[in-house]
């Protein structure tokens, strides 16, 4: 991948609140603005300022999160939290990276498809002339990009399905969709990472937990990720779901 | 130090200031809805403003002391009642074991945080005791409060803890001759709540920007701890952009489609797709938090540079709470 040059401009950055803001680097979902947030994420932690706490990758934005009175402590310029930080970003060489990641970093997921853990699955082959051994083709075939973590924890918002399988959402949302549920909703795919309401259409099961708020990295999951689903069958799925 | 839950109230939950370094994760911020009455608590007992209280929603809840105890309250809804002897909140209080504490109604807010020694003893969970509900972790085994539950304080006092306790402690209910006025960090009226214009607040038609900064607001009965729906004049749009889900923090005011607002709070997602018409300043934050359904509110806009200068005085004034507490005890 060629490298591109970073470099952040005080018309790209809007105040968020008193101790965050935000990096507006393009207009538009494409795999170029993503690629302009993961390394902006990448400059930003490489260069760390005093008072940084984190930031929120999304689709074209960056937000960066700090604590203020760290940063009003420290001898940035500027009069205020929003000054300091947004001289300090704006100061930060443009620098050529490469994305650290690579192909083979592709996680892969494993999925039981159809049956009780995906009552839609049949439902989504019907509503496109396709059998239902086809659309888990079609969805295991493709490489998907994590583009942001958001809505609950751990779930990851997926870019990379194939247009042909975009389902529009249940008439009805289901009240209890179980968490690892692996579902549709137009042109998104994604996993439940929690038991939450919901109205995508639910074409399998995942019997990795997606977020465990008692590991270290609780999302398994992160913005920049490459991943991929492998069909498995009900026994492989109880399998890895008694051993987790 | 420990107490027994014998009524849990609406909501009790244990929280702190937050939880901060999973945003990218989509874990919420959590922690106290009104973040400066569960300071004032802890700087009243002599903790640090980061330990964990435990946050009740309106009256009703109470508790037994299982030992001796040195706590604080602060907030609104509610007035502790120790043996049907009211207690002054934002005052260290020491209460002697086998004393029931008791919630009860008070006219204004809706949420009371109560301090004790050193901190309630709840494990961390991603860097923070704050409980929050929807993923059920933090706090109390990530959940609320119920009957029977038995809470400790941290075992370690410090230094502070341990000379406010000993001023105080005795055989009787005994409290500080001195206090923390939340009421002194507002303006006379708590129903004016200032607003920093959003990123997308030219998405919105001039009249309805001028009936944002003009007309009241209700708070709706669908609010809770990760936002309140707000009643009043439908906000218009001037054009029908999709905004791409980004980062939104508490505070965030967003507009639905059908023109009706949202106020993110403490439990809010780490992002959204609405556009921002408006960021509550970080200082007016506790105001709402202590608004319940029915209450009115207007919205005052100022710039983003005074809601940072005030900020950063509110923190000014905290620091100098916590110097003049411990001059006094040393």
């Amino acid at each position: 991948m060629q490298a591109t040059v970073i470099k952040i401009t005080p018309a790209q950055i809007y105040f968020l609140n008193e101790r965050s803001l935000t990096i507006e680097l393009g207009k538009e979902i494409s795999e170029a603005n993503f690629l302009k947030v993961s390394l902006c994420d990448q400059l930003i932690h490489d260069h760390p300022f005093p008072g940084f706490i984190t930031t929120i990758p999304a689709y074209i934005s960056l937000t960066v999160v700090f604590d203020p009175v760290q940063v009003m402590g420290n001898d940035l310029i500027g009069n205020t939290c929003f000054e300091k930080v947004s001289a300090y970003l704006i100061s930060l060489n443009p620098v050529a990276t490469q994305p650290q990641k690579t192909a083979s970093d592709t996680i892969v997921i494993p999925v039981c498809y159809g049956g009780n853990l995906g009552p839609d699955l049949d439902e989504v082959a019907g509503l496109h002339n396709i059998s239902s051994s086809e659309v888990i083709s079609l969805h295991t075939a493709a490489i998907y990009t994590v583009y942001m973590i958001g809505f609950v924890p751990g779930f990851a918002y997926l870019g990379g399905m194939n247009a042909s399988l975009a389902t529009p959402r249940k008439a009805t949302p289901r009240a209890a969709v179980p968490a690892g549920s692996v579902g549709i909703a137009g042109l998104q795919t994604g996993v439940y990472p929690l038991a939450t309401p919901g109205g995508w259409q639910i074409i399998g099961q995942t019997p990795l937990k997606m977020f465990d708020a008692n590991r270290a990295e609780p999302s398994l999951l992160k913005a920049g990720d490459r991943i991929k689903f492998e069909a498995i069958s009900l026994d492989e799925f109880n399998h890895i779901k008694t051993g987790d | 130090m420990r107490i027994t839950i014998v009524k849990p109230g609406l909501l009790s939950t244990v929280q702190d200031l937050g939880r901060y370094h999973y945003l990218p994760q989509a874990v919420p911020i959590s922690g106290a809805m009104d973040t400066l009455s569960a300071r004032i608590a802890n700087k009243a007992v002599g903790n640090p403003d980061d330990a964990a209280v435990i946050e009740f929603t309106q009256a009703g809840a109470e508790f037994t002391a299982d030992t001796d105890l040195l706590i604080a309250y602060a907030g609104g809804g509610a007035i502790l009642s120790a043996n049907d002897q009211k207690l002054p909140a934002g005052r260290p209080c020491f209460i002697p074991a086998g004393t029931l504490v008791k919630l009860i109604n008070d006219e204004a807010g809706i949420r009371t945080y109560i301090a004790v020694a050193a901190g309630w003893d709840v494990p961390e969970v991603l860097g923070s005791r704050s409980t929050f509900l929807t993923a059920g972790f933090g706090g109390l085994q990530g959940r609320p409060l119920k009957a029977g539950d038995v809470l400790s304080g941290c075992k370690t006092l410090s230094v502070i803890n341990n000379r406010i306790l000993n001023r105080l402690k005795g055989d009787k209910i005994q409290y500080a001759n001195w206090s923390i006025e939340r009421r002194a960090f507002f303006e006379a009226t708590d129903k004016i709540i200032r607003v920093i214009p959003g990123h997308e607040l030219g998405w919105f038609t001039g009249s309805s920007i001028a009936g944002f900064l003009s007309t009241p607001y209700a708070i709706a009965q669908r609010s809770n701890r990760m936002g309140y729906h707000l009643e009043g004049e439908a906000i218009h749009r001037t054009k029908n952009n999709e905004l791409l889900s980004t980062a939104v923090m508490p505070g965030t005011i967003q507009v639905t489609g059908n023109g009706s607002m949202i106020l993110l709070m403490a439990d809010c997602q780490t992002t959204g797709g609405y556009p921002r018409i408006a960021q509550v300043a970080a200082v007016d934050l506790p105001l709402c938090a202590q608004l319940k359904p029915g209450d009115i509110i207007y919205f005052n806009a100022i710039s983003r540079h005074d809601a940072e200068m005030l900020y950063i005085e509110r923190e000014h004034d905290l620091q100098q709470l916590t110097i003049a507490i411990q001059s006094k005890f040393y």
